[in-house]
Order: structure tokens, then C-alpha cells, then sequence
């Protein structure tokens, strides 16, 4: 399998700072995700021309502790775990956070990136609904979207 | 639609809300009354001619006999939502269709799925789905000074202030489903009418026993939370994170379990002069 050696990051997708920490909306498959600051960092350095040893370099210098090249693509797993990045279907290589913590040390864990994603709600799902068994008249009570007919309950 | 058009339809009544025209109509007269607490609060009547979402209710007639049930049923739009033989069952139905379609397509405000009180200027926002336990935390803390805002939607505008949706807080007095509707002045306490800004995030789950012990949240962490909450982020997320990120500025986060609410309410309430953001609280 080709190793990704210039990762690029999907431009397709919203975005907002909150501090160091940047939320990234995929629009195409409804899902948010919270990349912690060196996460955002990477992402941010992902435009298909770096290279994963000068990503390192600029990480280590953008977040004052040195970044190893196996921190980068533990960054990269991520990131492409949550699928951030152009041809997200060609695997980077695999580095275990306890392989980069070792390589970083406990007072450069916070280096670690971390990527925390979440789908968001359909509206039915958002707001109050019944749970199924429970009593119902109609689909918009449950939140299932359904309410039997015959049984009047909601799952049907 | 046409069909439905050609019944005879008795009185209605057209709505605007949160910048949403809908309108009720009825095939009895006399029924409005009943109808009206079901509208969305803060609601004001509307003259246009035409409205985003019609409801169609036909109100059953004569006495229920045996062997024969006279159903009430309610249409949004051309299709039929409920049925029942109960009109309250019909109506509360109405209100949670109206309510969720409201939330759903207004333009001008972003719909959170949280309980919100408003302390000393600012709003407290408990996010949570059904049966998290919200409705009774938020009457725990309006027992303590707290000002009603909704027991369901936080309603954000374009500043990032929240607007009240004091619509009675539905209580469940026992193990089952059936909930009890109570205005915040049958609790005591006041309904919240100027917008506020947001003072504290509140991310908590009941677990019987539980010692009310909070971790802060970063802003990107809460603001995820949030989104798990916002009932139209599918269909406007531009719009949904615009207002979100205005909605958090100076906002701190907690996420932990609680207990039973009267331990955890006094706690929440004075997050908003008792910690910072990043601390341990």
C-alpha cells in the first residue's frame, strides 16, 4: 500500500476556532468533530506539499515542544480515522499513542493529537421524544418516528 | 390537500413565531380555547394569507357509542399525523409537532435541546434528551431563585443570546410517561423575558446516589455537546456553528453525574461566581 508522505486535509468541510482547539463539521456525512490543538495544528499544516518530517518540524515549533515524526502520524491516523483527509482510504502509517507518548514523554503528552467526533442529531432525535413501548398518537412523539397503528405505541 | 381543502372548516387561526407562519384550522367551532396552549409561546397572530405549515384538525362530533369510536384527527399539512379518541392526546401531539417543526425551520433563531434558568444576568444551559432529568433540575434551581426561560429549547439569536421558550414544564410525578404541566408561576417562580447572554453549560446525567462532582469541558468539547443538541445543524450548519460560537464567548463548561437534583442545583447555580474557566469545580 502507498504510504501517504503529502497528506492533504478536505477543504469541503466547516470550520470554527474555539481557542487552540478547532471544531471541523463534515457537511457530507453530518458528523463534528474537536481536533485538540495539535490535532487542529496538523490538519491545518495538511496541504498535499508538506511532507510528514516537515509537518513534525512546524509542529514542534508552533506548539514549543518537539514533535517527533511518529507523533505526526499518530496525527494522521486520526485524522484520517475521522475521515479529514483527501483518499482517507489509503491507511497512514499506524503509530500507537503509547509508542508516540514514549516519544514525546509525559510533559509532551500534551502534543498528543486527539480527535473526538460525534454525529450530529436528526431533528426527531434532537428533541423530546418518547422512547419505544410508550404510548403514542403519532410518529412525531417517538423517537423512533414511529408509532404503531394498531398497538398505539411508539417502535410500532 | 384538495380533500382535506373541501371539508368544512369552522375556525382557525394563523400564527407567527420565531419567524415561522403556521396556522390551525378546526371543523367545530368552540375548540380554539383548547388549542391555544398548544401554540408555541410568545406567539403572535398573523394576518398572511398563507402559512409554512397548515394543521388541519378534525374534531369528533357527537357522543362515542359502542361498537362506533369517533376519532379526532390531525393533519399537518396533507398528512395525517395523529388519531385518538381523546382530544388532549390530539392536541398534545399538535404541540409536538408545531414545536419540533418550529425549532426546525426558523429562520432567525438556532434551536438547542436544553433547560434553561436564568441567574444573576446570565442564562445556565442543561443540554440533555429525553429523560435526562432536565425538566427536574431546572424546577430544583427555579426552587432557588432561578428565573423560568424553557424546559425544553434554549433559543439562540444571532448575537449568541438566549431567548426564552417558557412553555409549562412538564413533569413526571411518577414512574410513568404521563407528564403534569405546570406554569413556573404555579412553582413560585418568574418566566425569564429579555434575552440573555450565556453563563454556564451544564452537562450532567442522574445516576441514583451520585455525588455531584464536575470536571470542566474545553470550549470545542461543550461546543460538540451543543451540537448533539441543535435540532437543525443537518439542514443549516453554517448558520447553527455562526451562532454557537457567538452563543459560548465567556461561557464555562461542566460535565459530571448527579444525584438527586437538590444536591446538584444550589452547585450549578454558583458556577457563576464560583469558578473559572479551566479550574476544577
Amino acid at each position: 500500500m502507498k504510504e501517504r508522505e503529502y497528506p492533504r486535509a478536505r477543504v469541503d468541510c466547516l470550520t470554527r476556532d474555539f481557542g487552540d482547539e478547532l471544531l471541523v463539521y463534515d457537511q457530507q456525512r453530518n458528523v463534528g468533530h474537536c481536533l485538540n490543538p495539535a490535532a487542529a495544528a496538523a490538519w491545518k499544516l495538511c496541504d498535499g506539499k508538506k511532507s510528514t518530517s516537515e509537518v513534525a518540524e512546524i509542529l514542534t515549533q508552533q506548539l514549543s515542544t518537539p514533535v517527533s515524526e511518529s507523533v505526526v502520524h499518530l496525527a494522521l491516523d486520526e485524522l484520517s480515522k475521522a475521515r479529514l483527509l483527501v483518499d482517507a482510504k489509503h491507511p497512514v502509517r499506524r503509530t500507537s499513542r503509547r509508542h508516540a507518548i514514549r516519544a514525546l514523554g509525559i510533559a509532551g503528552a500534551i502534543a498528543l493529537p486527539l480527535v473526538t467526533s460525534l454525529v450530529a442529531p436528526t431533528p426527531a432525535r434532537a428533541a423530546s421524544c418518547l422512547a419505544n413501548g410508550k404510548p403514542c398518537v403519532s410518529a412525531a412523539q417517538c423517537c423512533s418516528g414511529k408509532c404503531g397503528v394498531t398497538s398505539g405505541h411508539c417502535g410500532g | 390537500m384538495k380533500k382535506l381543502d373541501r371539508l368544512g372548516w369552522a375556525e382557525g387561526v394563523a400564527v407567527r413565531t420565531f419567524g415561522v407562519h403556521a396556522g390551525v384550522r378546526l371543523s367545530v367551532a368552540g375548540s380554539l380555547p383548547q388549542v391555544l396552549p398548544m401554540l408555541p409561546p410568545g406567539f403572535t397572530k398573523s394576518r398572511k394569507a398563507t402559512v409554512q405549515r397548515l394543521y388541519s384538525l378534525v374534531v369528533a362530533e357527537g357522543n362515542q357509542r359502542a361498537g362506533v369510536r369517533r376519532m379526532h384527527i390531525l393533519y399537518a399539512d396533507s398528512l395525517r399525523i395523529a388519531r385518538d379518541t381523546e382530544l388532549q392526546q390530539v392536541l398534545a401531539a399538535l404541540e409536538t409537532d408545531l414545536h419540533r417543526y418550529v425549532s426546525e425551520a426558523s429562520p432567525d433563531m438556532t434551536f438547542l435541546h436544553a433547560g434553561v434558568v436564568g441567574w444573576r444576568g446570565r442564562a445556565i444551559l442543561l443540554p440533555g434528551h429525553s429523560l435526562s432529568g432536565k425538566t427536574t433540575l431546572v424546577r430544583e434551581m427555579l426552587r432557588l431563585g432561578a428565573t423560568y426561560y424553557s424546559d425544553e429549547f434554549a433559543v439562540v439569536d444571532n448575537s449568541g443570546n438566549v431567548h426564552p421558550f417558557p412553555r409549562p414544564l412538564g413533569i413526571r410525578e411518577d414512574s410513568t410517561y404521563a407528564q403534569t404541566k405546570y406554569t413556573p408561576e404555579m412553582l413560585g417562580a418568574a418566566s425569564g423575558v429579555k434575552p440573555l447572554p450565556l453563563g454556564a453549560v451544564v452537562l450532567c446525567k442522574y445516576k441514583a446516589g451520585a455525588r455531584w462532582r464536575p470536571a470542566s469541558l474545553s470550549h470545542g468539547q461543550g461546543v460538540l455537546e451543543l451540537i448533539a443538541n441543535s435540532i437543525a445543524v443537518r439542514n443549516r450548519p453554517q448558520q447553527t456553528l455562526q451562532r454557537i460560537q457567538k452563543l459560548v464567548k465567556g461561557a464555562i463548561f461542566v460535565k459530571g453525574t448527579r444525584g438527586e437534583a437538590h444536591e446538584s442545583a444550589e452547585s450549578i447555580l454558583n458556577l457563576l461566581h464560583g469558578s473559572s474557566r479551566g479550574e476544577k469545580v
